[in-house]
């Protein structure tokens, strides 16, 4: 068990590692490049469907949001290009559970209960997206909010610092990288292959690392997460269950994980829709710690910004959606029609995942 | 349900289920306890009743529970350890069905209650299936594969006296209201007995032969 926890923090240190060595990467390719990806995401539509897709091609949005962040943090990514992109991972996150579902497909029943409540995790995020995009895009109340309290914690004003900060965990982070860079550096001149070859490094770690944190962590805390959910199971949910879900997906450093496990307790049908859904919820807001640990390798406060708006995204949609019940049911009711529709018409479930997770991003990335 | 996140608890949930598999076979005991109680002399078998109903749902209940473990279980752990949970919902359906099988017991008590024949030859049957409970739970729960074997041998040969007694009862001369209860207590404590029997298999016996012992002796030999 011992070895297993040095090994979390071992890994979460390679994940550091990871998101600096991609923020040098960024750096090394030069300032055209920053350009280049600001044309490529400048719509809010584009950066929003390029974060889906990255999300659904790594399975992870844990994976993407600390991309993001490193990207915002090496300067290549402003905040307001950033957000669209922060908000289309969590929804690109919610195509694994969906896919567990399918799982189920030769069940009639079993399935309807299983899609109905891997999609509520879609619908959720979809609906909070559709509300809370255009008025950050209006009002910038989000990425302010952010702003403020960034500037808070760091005791810095970022609209006029532009010296990176420092810190212990950023000075230990710089030995490996040290290393990193120098061993690029000795095998090419080219900036634009020692920027591929700092962002391929960069990449390959925090996806390593993120991967081994949420497997390790997984096998460490099996048992008291089937503990919680048994007690969750015979007291019912509410908010209770939402910090379940919030600690789980903190625990495991994937809300994949999470939404994933209780999609055939759903199936089964001794987990409700409206039990489950606040787990869901809870994991929403739990998996924004990986953008926050990501910002701590950072040089510019930005990342930590944007981390922060990813959080305050994630409890604005459940203050929006979750305390009145007519509105908590418009989810609900949604992800049961689809199942309904799904269950009668099984092509349905293929043009649905290949469409809202692969399909649209594409077209929002070419024509936006 | 939050607190059980920062629990000391951190090993696998089936150790809970173990717990209760043990208490389910208790509470098995005590329902076949109830109904076989019916039959003593002075008792009333209507008053009885409830009591054999409430504690037989109490085993029924603890069947549903234990299950949802299981299914959440298999989520959390991703089927690492599925023969063992498929273990274990054979056990609790034998468990749950013995249960069930002291409910017909007492169908045969109530149905005499006011005025049967003398049914005192089943008693020494009825003494060691109650005793037989207390047994295959220490063997099953102590995991001891010697007396597990030696239980089972003893049970495979209870299972034929049953038959014998019923065969014999079938070609006996003996008035219907005599012969039908015999009958129908041997037919149910044979039952019984072939349930705890299958869960003894699960300490012994391969997951593919679970409940195949009485069928399996060329095997075994």
């Amino acid at each position: 068990m011992w070895i297993r926890a040095v090994a979390v923090l071992a890994f979460l240190f390679l994940f550091l590692v990871g998101v600096k060595a991609l923020e040098s990467g960024i750096k090394a390719f030069g300032a055209d490049t920053a350009e280049r990806l600001f044309e490529l995401v400048s719509s809010p539509i584009a950066a929003l469907s390029a974060g889906i897709l990255a999300t659904v091609l790594v399975q992870s949005s844990s994976v993407s949001t600390a991309t993001i962040v490193g990207m915002v943090g090496s300067g290549a990514l402003t905040l307001t290009a950033a957000v669209p992109m922060i908000m289309g991972a969590n929804i690109g996150t919610t195509v694994t559970n969906t896919l567990a579902s399918l799982g189920h497909i030769r069940q009639g029943q079993e399935f309807r209960r299983a899609f109905a409540g891997a999609t509520i995790h879609d619908f959720f995020n979809i609906i909070s997206v559709a509300v809370l995009l255009p008025l950050e895009l209006w009002t910038g109340f989000l990425s302010r909010a952010a702003t403020y309290l960034t500037d808070v914690l760091t005791g810095r004003d970022i609209a006029v610092s532009a010296v990176p900060s420092s810190s212990p965990i950023k000075d230990a982070i710089e030995v490996p990288i040290g290393l990193v860079t120098r061993a690029v550096e000795a095998l090419t001149d080219v900036p634009a292959v020692r920027g591929f070859t700092l962002l391929a490094v960069g990449l390959a770690l925090i996806f390593t690392a993120l991967t081994s944190i949420t497997r390790n962590m997984r096998m460490l805390m099996a048992g008291r997460i089937e503990a919680s959910l048994n007690a969750m199971l015979s007291k019912g949910a509410g908010l209770g269950a939402m910090v379940v879900g919030m600690l789980i997906t903190i625990s495991v450093q994937s809300s994949s994980i999470t939404t994933s496990v209780l999609i055939p307790l759903v199936a089964a049908g001794i987990l409700s829709l409206e039990n489950a859904y606040p787990v869901t919820l809870g994991a929403n807001v739990g998996t924004t710690i990986t953008a926050l640990l990501a910002s701590l390798a950072a040089d510019r406060p930005e990342a930590l910004t944007i981390a922060i708006t990813h959080t305050l995204f994630n409890l604005t949609g459940i203050l929006m959606l979750y305390p009145i019940p007519a509105v908590r049911r418009i989810p609900l009711v949604l992800a049961r029609r689809l199942a309904e529709t799904a269950q009668q018409h099984k092509q349905l479930v293929l043009a649905y995942v290949l469409g809202a997770f692969v399909a649209l991003p594409v077209i929002g990335i070419v024509v936006f | 349900m939050v607190f059980e996140l920062f629990k000391g608890q951190s090993g696998s949930g089936l150790e809970a289920v173990e717990a209760r598999i043990e208490e389910m076979l208790h509470t098995c005991g005590e329902v076949l306890g109830l109904a076989i109680s019916a039959f003593e002399p002075g008792m009333s078998a209507r008053e009885i009743g409830p009591l054999v109903r409430e504690t037989d749902r109490k085993v029924n209940k603890t069947e549903r529970s234990i299950r949802r473990d299981l299914v959440v279980h298999v989520s959390v752990q991703s089927g690492a350890d599925l023969p063992l949970v498929l273990v274990y919902m054979s056990i609790i359906k034998d468990i749950e069905r013995i249960g069930d099988y002291a409910k017909n017991i007492w169908d045969v008590a109530a149905a005499l209650e006011d005025g049967g024949p003398d049914l005192s030859m089943m008693d020494p049957l009825f003494e060691r299936t109650i005793a037989l409970v207390s047994e295959i739970a220490d063997a099953y729960v102590s995991r001891d594969t010697e007396r597990a074997t030696a239980l089972l041998n003893r049970c495979d040969g209870w299972l034929d006296e049953y038959d014998d007694n019923v065969d014999a009862l079938m070609l006996s001369e003996l008035p219907s209201t005599v012969g039908v209860p015999q009958a129908l207590l041997n037919r149910h404590l044979k039952r019984v007995t072939a349930h705890l029997m299958n869960v003894l298999t699960s300490v012994v016996m391969p997951f593919d032969r679970l409940d195949y012992w009485d069928e399996d002796k060329i095997d075994r030999d």
